[in-house]
């Protein structure tokens, strides 16, 4: 630490306070804040206000202001920040918790950050936080921000190592743009290059947050709460033509089982271990019925997918139901693959064993609905069951409605004879409630229904607000058929949206005043954020999605076969390379460095010529001694040898020669061609007479 | 086992980097590795590299390999700050033994702007200085001295760590021109002279040097050598200078004056009494075995007599002595080449 303690005492009187160089300590703090933003709505208020605290408590303390705290203090605001947190986070322990550890933990880091060591442990803490940012947020802008802070880092850490360099913040700057743009070609060969391997051993990233999406509980209410939300819930890009609007049912999860109010569902999903399974979600170019969904972070299992879809991709599998489910849950943004098929499930027969539960109803309750079920049973086929209950909901005057009234006692039945006004999760839960009254196999569906299109409409939008319900019920020899009250009620919520169903009521969006989708009157914002959200999908599906089975594919198209050990080698070829070639480069750049003095070519040439007339050059010669030397030897050339001598000498130790190098230059080379001359004459001579 | 190592590597290093006062850096001179922060974040790196691993995650793994290629491209930087940069010793220190002796040394920048480059020798060190492209500066080192005589740093080091302070280039230059390093000046006990001045002498100094001596009427017991005749031919007074000392003369600081006392001591003795008489500006000789300084006065004078005190029975260092079989091999080697090259 001899080298620490000499660059403490070097600028001992700038900082007399902590031997840091403010302005060091500046990018960091500037970093840290940058660092910390993609983290603030994840993080609690008190642990974002308790780390601006302790950085502007450390920034204050570089300037008099206040003093950092002593041993005491110091422990004393470490246990309370630790308690405060171990009573947040109540012994859950997770990697989102984990991660709002390691931010306290920098944040307390300040107060005793006194010597370049410890800067330099907070700069390796702040470049992990870095690290640990890009596990929340991957959207292009929160990347930039990530890597913005990291570049403030190596700036900090420039100036720490040359404070008192004039103007050394700008030379920083292009100092890191240069080694970025020099290294930025190797870097990409290793994105594209370096083998990635399935995980060594696996963490859930599960937050303990709630995330906005559907769940697996429905109580009439919950959808329309959903409704209010315009986070993008995935985005999808079809191989074929995109389907219409009305057949665009994303279906997520089934709910079968009524519990008072709610719905649930009958079979909950088995525990799965964690799998060290690659999330990846199929390559190559898309067939023309496949489709590629990038899911948001759900934190569930459940893959959407339209009706009659299989899987491609080996990160979701086909479960009961046809549903589709993800090997992990997604708790980093998912993209998958699925296929439409022709019809494939039309022959499916289920058993009766399995339909009886689809038949499931609480024992009391909505008297009313179970007698329209038993009127409705005994004069008709289910067909026409079914379509007679559609037809009572296109003709009686039942709204659609983000605004639904409360219906605390029997509430499908005050639905359905009273208030008459209800949202896609009441009419669905109705419709299920009455076709199993009537002894029909139905069930909910909880997923979305539409999708906008994105800019340059090659793909699809879809938003929480796309959430939606519906009814799939089972028709023998016809399988499970979709059935949905609210094509019945708003068919404008079907073909064209959310917005239009509720236009009139003025309810769309109405909590959400930041989201761009409620401006959609204004086109420039409705452009700006549908240009934003399309280099976001590109971003993600390239560069954040650019996983094992997207490399082993784009290797396969290389020549030569290419698998995982000879990417490895590959990797390793690429590194040795880059460093070979950057060395070269500089070696050579230090050459022609050399090179680049004329005048000491010159010199050099006269050398040469010199030692073909037997006078080499002396170690530590002087122009002059040799040039007398060569006369010695060489009479012939004497006059010029020494004229030579004497305009190296100027050139080399006289002041004001720049303005007429060239000239000299010109001369000298005049000179030795002279030089040359006179020797080549006097060594002929000289041979002729020894002949 | 260790001290062998050591030896091995000490005269690997001093076969790389000859002795000379112009040292200038490149490739085949300068080391670099990275410091222990260096280390630690190459570690960091594996760390992210297994976060990346498993959470899947390609902005890890970009952000890792663009973080690498900051630290490979550092080395080249690192290397570049040094490399092309002549380090000149321009004037070697004086002083007294047990002092830091000030080196000057001239920084000369190449093609790339020299940042963050300290100096140092053993455990003393310089700030680090910033010398742009193709300028020079100049940069004074101390270097502790331990005893007299002539001071010949082993080894200068100069190191830079910038930009990131993750790696270090370094290099030593191996200086020929040697410091000299004044006996300690110790306060001498009362001593005679044991040289007597000759009458010409005597007459010499009482001529021009008047104002050193008291000069007073003459008494009856005066030596008719002292009375100043010349004087008393122009003004008719008897006038007797009167020299400072009775016995011997004060004028002559003598190395025989201390019977005894251990010769490294009595040099000691003389440091202080030369340093006295400089400061009082005082004439005085010095007498050494085998060398003798007439008196005269100045601070050229002064600085002269102390410098044959810190070389007295010292031998200059060679650079023969410091030179290898390696070196010398490769500098014939190197003349042959340019014979032949001359040929072509």
């Amino acid at each position: 630490m001899s080298f620490l303690d000499r660059l403490r005492s070097s600028d001992a009187d700038s900082v007399p306070a902590t031997g840091l160089p403010s302005r060091a300590l500046l990018w960091l703090v500037g970093s840290f804040a940058l660092l910390l933003t993609p983290q603030w709505d994840r993080l609690p208020l008190w642990l974002i206000a308790a780390c601006a605290v302790l950085a502007s408590w450390r920034w204050l303390a570089q300037y008099g202001r206040v003093r950092l705290p002593g041993r005491w203090l110091k422990t004393g605001i470490m246990l309370i920040l630790i308690s405060v947190y171990a009573a947040t986070v109540q012994g859950r322990f997770t990697v989102d918790t984990a991660a709002s550890f390691f931010v306290l933990a920098v944040g307390l880091k300040w107060l005793e950050t006194r010597t370049v060591r410890d800067f330099y442990v907070l700069f390796f803490i702040l470049v992990y936080l870095a690290t640990v940012n890009f596990l929340f947020h991957q959207e292009i802008l929160w990347a930039l921000v990530t890597f913005t802070g990291v570049a403030l880092l190596l700036v900090g850490l420039q100036v720490l190592n040359a404070p008192e360099l004039p103007a050394g913040m700008t030379s920083g700057w292009r100092r890191l743009g240069g080694l970025f743009l020099k290294t930025l070609p190797v870097v990409v060969l290793l994105f594209v290059f370096f083998p990635r391997m399935s995980p060594l051993w696996s963490v859930p990233l599960v937050s303990g947050e709630a995330r906005t999406g559907i769940s697996d509980t429905m109580r009439p209410g919950d959808i329309s709460s959903l409704a209010q939300s315009s986070e993008r819930a995935f985005r999808v890009t079809f191989g074929g033509e995109i389907p219409p609007y009305r057949d665009r049912y994303w279906r997520g999860l089934i709910l079968d089982y009524l519990d008072g109010e709610t719905w649930r569902q009958g079979q909950t999903e088995g525990f799965r271990p964690l799998g060290r399974v690659a999330v990846d979600g199929g390559v190559g170019p898309l067939e023309s019925e496949e489709y590629d969904v990038l899911l948001e972070p759900t934190d569930q299992r459940w893959a959407f997918a339209l009706e009659n879809s299989r899987a491609v991709s080996d990160n979701v599998a086909e479960e009961m139901a046809d549903l589709f489910r993800f090997r992990r849950p997604a708790d980093s943004p998912v993209r998958y693959r699925l296929a439409l098929e022709e019809d494939a499930d039309s022959a499916e027969q289920a058993r009766g064993a399995d339909l009886r539960r689809y038949l499931q109803l609480p024992r009391e309750g909505n008297p009313r609905a179970r007698a329209l079920a038993g009127e409705l049973r005994r004069s008709m086929s289910d067909d026409q069951l079914i379509r007679s209950l559609m037809a009572r909901f296109r003709e009686q005057a039942y709204y659609y409605t983000l605004r639904p009234p409360a219906m605390p006692d029997n509430g499908i039945d005050t639905l359905l004879f009273d208030e008459k006004r209800g949202f896609c999760a009441h009419y669905a839960g109705a419709t299920t409630f009455v076709l199993r009254a009537a002894g029909i196999p139905a069930r909910v569906v909880v997923g979305y229904q539409g999708g906008e299109p994105g800019a340059g409409g090659d793909y699809l939008i879809v938003r929480q607000y796309d959430a939606h319900a519906w009814v799939e019920a089972y028709l023998d020899g016809r399988g499970w058929v979709r059935v949905d009250p609210t094509a019945a009620i708003a068919p404008e919520r079907i073909e064209s949206g959310l917005r239009e169903a509720v236009a009139e009521e003025g309810s769309f969006l109405e909590n959400d005043w930041a989201s761009p989708q409620r401006y959609t009157d204004v086109p420039l914002v409705q452009w700006a954020s549908l240009q934003l959200d399309r280099i976001n999908y590109q971003w993600q599906r390239w560069v954040v999605g650019y996983q094992g089975q997207s490399q082993m594919d784009l290797m396969s198209r290389l020549p030569g076969g290419f698998g995982m050990r000879e990417l490895g080698y590959l990797t390793a070829g690429i590194v040795g390379a880059g460093l070979l070639i950057a060395g070269l480069i500089s070696a050579l750049q230090m050459r022609r460095g050399e090179r680049r003095d004329a005048f000491r070519r010159v010199v050099d040439t006269w050398h040469r010529l010199c030692a073909t007339a037997g006078v080499p050059v002396r170690h530590g010669e002087t122009p002059s001694v040799l040039a007398s030397r060569l006369a010695k030897a060489e009479p012939a050339a004497a006059d010029s040898a020494r004229l030579f001598a004497r305009m190296v000498n100027s050139h080399y130790y006289s002041a004001g020669k720049e303005n007429d190098s060239g000239y000299q230059l010109k001369r000298m080379r005049r000179l030795l061609a002279t030089m040359k001359r006179q020797l080549r004459r006097s060594n002929s001579r000289t041979g002729r007479r020894r002949d | 086992m260790k001290n062998l190592f050591r030896n091995r590597w000490h005269r690997w290093i001093n076969r790389r980097i000859p002795r000379s006062d112009l040292q200038s850096f490149s490739q085949k001179n300068i080391f670099i590795l990275p410091t222990g922060a260096g280390a630690v974040f190459g570690l960091l790196l594996f760390i992210m590299l297994l976060t990346g691993i498993n959470y899947q995650n390609s902005l890890i793994y970009l952000s890792t390999f663009l973080l690498g290629a900051v630290f490979v491209g550092a080395m080249h930087q690192t290397h570049r700050n040094l490399s092309g940069l002549e380090l000149t010793l321009v004037q070697p220190g004086e002083g007294f033994a047990g002092d830091d002796i000030p080196f000057r040394f001239r920084l000369k920048a190449g093609r790339d702007d020299a940042i963050a480059i300290m100096l140092s020798s053993e455990e003393l060190g310089h700030a680090p200085v910033h010398v742009h492209s193709r300028q020079a500066q100049d940069v004074s080192l101390t270097v502790h001295s331990a005893h007299r005589g002539y001071l010949r740093p082993d080894r200068i080091r100069i190191e830079t760590r910038f930009p990131f302070g993750l790696l270090k280039a370094w290099s030593w230059i191996r200086p020929v021109s040697a410091g000299v390093v004044f006996p300690r000046p110790v306060p001498a006990p009362e001593a005679f002279s044991t040289v007597e001045d000759g009458e010409e002498s005597a007459e010499a100094r009482s001529v021009d040097g008047n104002d050193h001596a008291d000069i007073r009427p003459w008494r009856e017991g005066d030596l008719s050598q002292r009375v100043l005749w010349k004087r008393f031919a122009r003004t008719g007074q008897m006038v007797v200078a009167d020299w400072e000392g009775e016995q011997g003369s004060p004028h002559w600081l003598d190395f025989n004056a201390y019977p005894g006392a251990d010769h490294e001591l009595r040099l000691s003795y003389l440091a202080f009494l030369v340093k006295e008489r400089g400061r009082s500006g005082a004439r005085f000789g010095l007498n050494l075995p085998g060398q003798i300084i007439e008196p005269d006065s100045g601070p050229a004078h002064v600085s002269r007599c102390l410098r044959v005190l810190a070389t007295w029975g010292e031998e200059r260092p060679r650079d023969a002595k410091a030179e290898t079989h390696g070196t010398r091999r490769r500098r014939s080697g190197r003349s042959s080449q340019v014979i032949a090259e001359g040929q072509v």
